[in-house]
């Protein structure tokens, strides 16, 4: 009999915390959940949960997928440190994806933005295009002003801000980026810090 | 016993496998002063960026510096707090992946107990002890009665010692960190100022640094606008002589009262040399003892050790509920 190809994605990249466990392109149990907070205290309980209900040990994973934002929510870090670690320590491949993709394919509408709040008007954004079986960029990630963006898309579009990723959407797609350094992998913070701003002032 | 400790509560990612408590095995240490420094103190969010891009690398260095693999670790020590919460989440997810991966049992250290027990590494312990902790957050005389028990006598009532250092030398222009430098310029001059010495005959082991502070910035502020000269190392020196003289004072009154066995000192000013000559030459009955230069600043050896000690008191282990607190008690540590 064929191994099966087990594959855990997580992302910790906003307030919800999305954590699935992929068995051969089928998702065969998921968690997602708003959380206060407190992705750092829940997410290693919600992992262990999740695997033992599926007799999954970590070491039997085969590939991690891992939501690298954009933005700096706090949260961002969490999930990043989380699938570096396990990729780092049972040698498997290590993926990364935008947390904004993920959102989107929530959606079911042929256009989508995912969006996701920074605050004065601002806001982390993509434009996706996508079918059921698949999904693609229109326009990448970016930072800017929110109906700036909003008013250069011509086409009919549904606005995404939280929902439980579908997941075999994604995998079906282009969007997922294999590290070759696992070492290397930050999330995609898309702005630099106010104390560097600053500093090049 | 072989310890795995991982420390991320400022802005050293560190990382150190330590056996039975003070026979370390590896330590590394991925230090972000370099980057820091262009601001002048540690910029948390920065801080937090920098953990991440290191967090696997250390671990495998000090992995393999041990010459040891994961099944092989017994408990895993990671800081808890107190200390930069971005930057104490980090090593505590990463110390949780390990616990689950290789179902290695987990305890959360508090940042203090590690920077005393960085002196056992070296010298043991001997109870009762006196411990004077100094560094940029802390300034506190703690007495131990017997491993990993925590009563605090006094603590500073505003401004830990290390914050006035870092002040003090901002407006001397010396940079960051500040405690080096001042403690340099301070070897080569003399104490010609006199600045007062806070509560140095007060009833309690408390300290008070923020008036002393003041004093030296209004002094120095008072100079500049008579157009007078600076000795900046006479003004150091005459910093330091004040600082030392309280810190000295209040560790022997403590050590006379609770008649201990060893005092040590421990924290960031630990390497302070102006501290160590003073207290030696003062403090003569009985040893006194500092953590050698790279268990001073932050570091995972001296985590993964206090854990230890942890571990063997109460014979039992943290879940991965674990959290982070950017502030926590010393005494309630257990
Ligand atoms: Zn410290």
């Amino acid at each position: 009999m064929k191994k099966s190809l087990k594959r855990l994605v997580i992302d910790t990249a906003t307030k919800y915390m999305y954590l699935s466990l992929v068995v051969d392109d089928k998702e065969v149990d998921s968690f997602y959940q708003i959380g206060d907070n407190d992705h750092s205290v829940t997410i290693m309980p919600s992992l262990e949960d999740l695997l033992q209900k599926h007799s999954v040990e970590l070491k039997d994973l085969d590939e991690v997928i891992v939501g690298i934002g954009p933005g700096s929510y706090t949260g961002v870090r969490i999930g990043v440190t989380v699938g570096k670690m396990i990729a780092y320590l049972n040698n498997i491949p290590l993926y990364k994806v935008s947390s904004l993709a993920l959102m989107a394919s929530y959606s079911e509408h042929e256009y989508v933005l995912p969006l996701i709040d920074a605050r004065r008007g601002n806001a982390f954004m993509a434009f996706l295009k996508q079918s059921h079986q698949n999904i693609q960029y229109i326009h990448k990630d970016v930072l800017m002003n929110i109906n700036d963006f909003k008013e250069k898309q011509d086409k009919q579009y549904e606005v995404v801000e939280s929902g439980k990723p579908n997941i075999e959407k994604i995998l079906n797609s282009d969007l997922l980026e294999k590290i070759s350094d696992i070492h290397e992998l930050v999330p995609n913070y898309l702005q630099v810090t106010e104390a560097e701003r600053n500093l090049h002032k | 016993m072989y310890v795995l400790g991982v420390e991320t509560s400022c802005d050293e990612t560190s990382v150190s496998v330590v056996k039975d408590g003070n026979i370390v095995l590896s330590n590394e240490v991925l230090s972000q002063i370099d980057i820091h420094q262009s601001y002048g103190g540690v910029v948390p969010e920065i801080a937090s960026r920098e953990h991440i891009k290191g967090i696997t690398y250390v671990f495998d260095q000090a992995i393999k510096k041990a010459n040891l693999s994961y099944e092989d670790i017994d408990l895993i020590a990671v800081t808890k707090g107190p200390g930069l919460i971005g930057s104490l989440l980090i090593g505590i997810n990463a110390a949780k992946v390990i616990s689950l991966n290789y179902h290695i049992p987990i305890i959360g250290v508090h940042h203090i107990s590690g920077h005393i027990y960085a002196n056992y590494i070296e010298h043991g312990m001997e109870f009762p002890l006196l411990a004077l902790v100094v560094s940029g957050g802390h300034t506190e005389l703690v007495l131990m009665k017997e491993h990993f028990s925590f009563e605090k006598l006094g603590e500073t009532q505003d401004d830990a010692v290390g914050e006035a250092y870092d002040k003090v030398a901002r407006i001397l222009g010396l940079g960051y960190p500040g405690g080096p430098a001042v403690d340099k310029l301070a070897n080569q001059g003399s104490d010609t100022f006199d600045f007062p010495r806070p509560m140095i005959h007060s009833d309690d082991y408390h300290f008070s640094f923020s008036g002393l502070k003041s004093h030296v910035i209004n002094k120095h502020h008072n100079m500049l606008q008579r157009n007078e000269e600076i000795n900046v190392k006479d003004f150091s020196a005459s910093f330091q002589e004040a600082v030392t003289d309280v810190l000295v004072a209040k560790t022997i009154k403590a050590k006379e009262n609770y008649q201990v066995k060893q005092v040590i000192v421990a924290g960031g000013v630990a390497a302070n040399s102006g501290l160590r000559k003073k207290i030696k030459a003062n403090i003569t009955d009985i040893p006194v003892y500092f953590p050698i230069m790279d268990y001073c600043t932050d570091n995972a050896a001296m985590i993964a050790s206090a854990g230890y000690f942890k571990y063997k008191k109460y014979g039992k282990s943290d879940d991965l509920y674990i959290n982070g607190y950017s502030r926590l008690d010393l005494e309630r540590e257990m």
